[in-house]
């Protein structure tokens, strides 16, 4: 894409405003048909085709077969459109979510999140709503391992820590101990 | 890098559910006793004796439950959890009934889904229709119940409202607030009463559509727990009286944290919004404070909002007066330029972190300083705090229950540490544990033996000459717990020397695992272990003594640091509260309290933790290692820290486990510590033992957060009052 | 909190290029688009900076990535540079928003301990 763009640009040095924008808004027919102030550069139906070469054709369908070798270590946060001070300046924390005290369920907790240290926030002037300067205040993604989260962590180029899960270990309860004539397990209160 | 669906994969769960991986210690002689069921066609091996619940809870199958809790007796009355078993005409309770070999449970049968439609429909028919109104909405077991097990549609058509159950409401106190019309009798209250907080004040009356629960005579439930019942309840019978109509929990952001009013270091959940904090939830933590939180963590978090120093102050003629952080740092500057090598020390208070305590040390030293002290005083004699096994709860606060001997000597761990008194308890109950308390007659919640209240009853238990030390001897996992505040007597290196000779005796007698641990030091104050770990040696007194030009008060309030001590010193007060310190003070420099900042705190275990920043400090505070290091440059003597990463690579080095957060660090040189306090001089005083906190009301208002809590005002007046009305 | 350092390499699907040569000769036909567009778009717009600032501007933007290894990430960059390219020359992107890459409305920061501290700024 960018080849076929730029080597347009390249044709004419007498760009107008207004070819551009026809020529980047619509197809090539559109300016065919409307093109009544410059007919000395009209340009052709197919414009992909015609100014592509066969064998960048050919070339471009082989390359879609082959691949390309990177390094393993990724580095998607230059081009994540995440602000660059927000991936240098923040720390992630990975842990897995608490079981809310005030619920029993347990379904909802199963997994590992990754959330940002907490800016400022404040409460907005104009309407006593809460206001923040930070981007990324909201944003918990969830993971299914821990691993996946520090992987997505080292891609986004954030620095990160985890905190350590909660370990359950219940003991095993029984009905019977309640009634139990010889252990401080007996129930007086009903 | 899915998003949040993961949680219906099977490898969630198995990946997320570490806890159910382990439910039950499976040596090889267990193994072979395991009980084959299957849980909705999926097998399970479990140990004879686990219920149906917890069979299903180890495949990730979750039974709806309304009385059970983990944590608690089982009760069996709510019959939420009936389920179907195979070949078996009635569904049991899942959470009452042992599972037998090769039974089959349906937890989504209809005759399964059936049975809690039938429960559900029946608790609706008694339960108002006050959602909109009730503070429990949003986060309430009954309403997601309802959505998830309950009937479509209501068969219920008394329109005129002639017989709908209305139950009058209690009064227990200011903490928490009552609508008993919405109680579904599920008793976790009155089981968490009985057999964690050991108060065995709620119970039942009435039977059937009568049954009420409540304390039988109009009396408060006082107990330094009391705030757990609020997160017990399923429904909204019991909120939060501070909280109540306060805010939505979809509405508030949460911020996992630490507390640090005692020195256990619980776990918290913080609610906030709109830059305020809500409330105080705990955060389970298996190894501290499992699912509780002591009543002054929770609810004194309206003291974070009052009192409170926002803008930096300096003494002109005579009055403290508000000024800009450039002219408080200049002030401060001037007073500190040109000082006298050893004219400058700083005291460091309850809630200090260990940043600050860092970056105060360092500034100290380097203006030639090296008196710094903590308000709680540790004798020198001996090992001093040279060695850590001198000041920990080295055998973690989660081993207490398992010791099957314990002797406290002078300490009141029910209000010293609510939640190591909970293991306590939770040994006493169900390990069979004897405990003996050296010091003031106090009610535990337990029964224990009380062996008096002198010192050298220690050393008759070492001799033997005292009945208990037969029982201390022949235990299999002895325990001993001393509290710190004993260390502060003018015989407190004689005290812990003769403490740590009969833990010695102890452990050579038993058979107890190498890693089982006799000696432990119970801490007030979230502050004292980091700072005994970073060096701050010093006393209060060594500090009068010492009669310093500049003296930094880092947070400290305790009423033993008086101006008139100081004739002529510059006492420069940073901290968060507007308490004892700040009106003393020559310069204040606005701190943040611990709801506010990044910051390390090591608990009495040793174990290092960090709180999370919540939200923004008030006004002009600023985060207290900040502001030292701010102070610092000023001064003309840079500290090499200028953001926390920097600052927690100093802590490092200092010492490495400060930055190991969530792991204890446990001490050792136990032998060495004992040979240097034989050494100790002097002998014990024949002063009664004694603590500060005797009775509930002393509990409330330890330091500068809760002392500005109104809250907690009306907690210390409600025990006043009961206490006078006999009941 | 360290990353660890993996120098493996792997096979990926490339987006644009095959070899480090191929999209360093895309880098720099872009950068040329650019420069060669620089007197349009100063036609088109009315901007209050010089043809000097906005070549310089242009040599900043393409070396704040310059130390980008990976292809893909170029490959990515490349096509997001084209995207504003076809933006700026087709004039949606108003003058205002253009003008950010200067950023002369926008208060510098607090840098320093010492400024960050007095002017309250977390972080």
């Amino acid at each position: 894409m960018a080849l076929r763009v730029s080597s347009l640009f390249n044709q004419s040095n007498n760009f107008t405003r207004f070819r551009l924008t026809r020529f980047f808004a619509d197809s090539g027919k559109n300016i065919k048909d409307s093109d009544q102030v410059s007919t000395d550069a009209v340009l052709p139906k197919k414009l992909t085709v015609a100014l592509v070469p066969e064998e960048v054709h050919i070339a471009q369908k082989t390359r879609q077969e082959t691949l390309a070798v990177v390094r393993e270590n990724e580095d998607v946060g230059t081009c994540s459109g995440v602000p660059e001070e927000h991936i240098k300046t923040r720390t992630v924390r990975i842990y897995c979510p608490a079981k809310n005290a005030m619920q029993s369920g347990t379904n909802n907790i199963n997994y590992w999140q990754i959330d940002f240290d907490t800016r400022e926030r404040w409460e907005n002037p104009l309407i006593g709503w809460t206001s923040t300067g930070d981007p990324l205040s909201n944003l918990q993604v969830g993971f299914v391992s821990k691993e996946e989260a520090i992987a997505h962590c080292n891609k986004m180029g954030w620095k990160y820590y985890i905190q350590k899960p909660n370990v359950n270990n219940p003991k095993p309860r029984s009905y019977g101990i309640n009634f139990s004539w010889n252990k401080r397990t007996r129930v007086s209160t009903k | 890098m899915l998003r949040l669906p993961v949680i219906k994969l099977t490898a969630g769960l198995q990946n997320g559910r570490i806890s159910v991986a382990r439910l039950h210690t499976t040596s090889s002689k267990l193994q072979q006793e395991l009980v084959e069921v299957f849980i909705d066609d999926k097998p399970v091996q479990v140990p004879p004796g686990t219920t149906v619940l917890q069979a299903a809870a180890k495949v990730g199958v979750e039974i709806p439950r309304f009385c059970y809790h983990e944590r608690l007796a089982v009760a069996g009355n709510c019959r939420m959890c009936l389920v179907e078993i195979e070949k078996q005409i009635k569904p049991v309770a899942a959470c009452a009934m042992p599972v037998m070999k090769g039974w089959r449970v349906k937890t989504n049968s209809d005759l399964t889904r059936k049975a809690r439609e039938g429960v559900m429909e029946f608790l609706l028919v008694n339960h108002p229709l006050d959602c909109p109104i009730c503070d429990q909405g949003g986060e309430c077991d009954l309403q997601d119940q309802s959505m998830a097990f309950g009937s479509d549609r209501s068969r219920f058509v008394d329109i005129n409202y002639t017989g709908k159950r209305a139950v009058e409401d209690k009064d227990i106190g200011p903490l928490i607030k009552t609508i008993m019309t919405r109680c579904i009798h599920c008793t976790r209250c009155i089981r968490f009463a009985s057999e964690v907080a050991g108060i065995d004040d709620l119970g039942t009356t009435g039977r059937g559509n009568d049954m009420q629960v409540g304390t039988y005579v109009e009396k408060m439930f006082l107990s330094e727990l009391s705030g757990n019942i609020i997160d017990l309840c399923p429904v909204g019978a019991l909120t939060s009286k501070p909280y109540a109509f306060v805010a939505r929990p979809w509405e508030t952001r949460r911020t996992d944290s630490i507390d640090v009013l005692d020195a256990v270091g619980s776990n918290i959940v913080i609610s906030h919004r709109t830059n305020e904090v809500l409330r105080i939830l705990p955060r389970v933590n298996e190894e501290i404070n499992e699912e509780w939180l002591s009543d002054k963590a929770r609810f004194s978090c309206d003291g974070l909002k009052r009192q409170r120093l926002i803008t930096p102050m300096i003494k002109i003629n005579g009055n403290l007066e508000a000024v800009e952080w450039e002219d408080a740092l200049v002030a401060t500057a001037r007073a500190i330029q040109n000082i006298a090598p050893n004219k400058c020390a700083g005291i460091a208070g309850k809630l200090v972190d260990a940043e600050a305590l860092v970056a105060l040390k360092d500034l100290v030293n380097r203006l030639g300083g090296e008196i710094l002290a903590t308000e709680q005083s540790f004798p020198k004699e001996g090992a001093g705090i040279d060695l850590r096994s001198n000041y920990l709860l080295n055998n973690t606060i989660a081993a207490v229950e398992e010791a099957d001997v314990v002797l406290l000597i002078g300490t009141n761990p029910r209000y010293e540490a609510p939640l190591v008194n909970t293991r306590l308890r939770k040994g006493y109950i169900h390990g069979e544990q004897t405990i003996g308390l050296i010091g003031p007659n106090v009610d535990l919640t337990y029964d224990y033996e009380h062996l008096g209240q002198s010192a050298d009853i220690v050393t008759q238990l070492r001799n033997g000459t005292h009945p208990f030390s037969n029982t201390l001897k022949s235990a299999k996992k002895p325990l001993i717990i001393l509290g710190v505040d004993q260390l502060m007597r003018k015989d407190g290196a004689k005290i812990l020397s003769e403490t740590q000779l009969l833990a010695q005796t102890l452990g050579e007698n038993t058979k107890a695992p190498e890693e089982w641990k006799v000696l432990n030091i119970l801490h007030t104050r979230a502050s004292q272990v980091a700072a005994l770990d970073v060096g701050y040696s010093s006393t209060i007194e060594e500090v009068k003594e010492q009669q310093p030009k500049v003296l930094f008060l880092l947070g400290a309030d305790d009423a033993n640091i008086k101006r008139e001590d100081f004739p002529n010193t510059c006492i420069i007060y940073i901290g968060s509260h507007g308490d004892e310190g700040a009106s003393i003070a020559d310069v204040i420099l606005p701190g943040a309290a611990y709801t506010e900042k990044v910051a390390t705190y090591v608990n009495t275990e040793g174990r290092s933790q960090q709180t999370c920043a919540a939200i923004t400090p008030p006004g002009m505070a600023r985060p207290d290692w900040k502001i030292i290091r701010a102070l610092s440059e000023i001064c003309g003597v840079r500290l090499p820290y200028d953001n926390l990463a920097e600052v927690r690579s100093r802590l490092e080095e200092i010492a490495p486990h400060l930055v190991r957060y969530g792991a204890v660090e446990s001490a050792n040189y136990f032998a060495q510590a004992l040979e240097l306090s034989k050494q100790v001089p002097g002998s014990l005083s024949s002063d009664p033992l004694e603590v500060k906190q005797e009775t509930l009301d002393q509990f409330f208002m330890t330091d500068a957060i809760s002392r500005a809590s109104q809250t907690m005002a009306k907690c210390v007046q409600a025990v006043i009052k009961q206490r006078e009305s006999n009941l | 909190m360290a990353t660890p350092v993996t120098s493996g390499l792997k096979q990926v699907k490339p987006i644009l290029s095959l070899t480090h040569v191929e999209a360093r000769r895309k880098v720099i036909t872009l950068y040329k688009t650019w420069y060669r567009q620089i007197p349009f778009i100063k036609a088109n717009y009315i901007l209050p900076v010089t043809k000097e600032e906005c070549q310089q501007k242009l040599r900043e933007e393409f070396y704040r990535h310059a130390n980008v290894r990976d292809l893909r990430v170029i490959d990515m960059l490349l096509v997001k540079g084209q995207m504003e390219l076809q933006e700026v020359c087709a004039q949606w992107k108003p003058a205002a928003t253009l003008l950010r890459y200067w950023k002369q409305t926008e208060e510098p920061k607090p840098k320093d301990f010492m400024s960050k501290f007095l002017s309250g700024h977390r972080e």
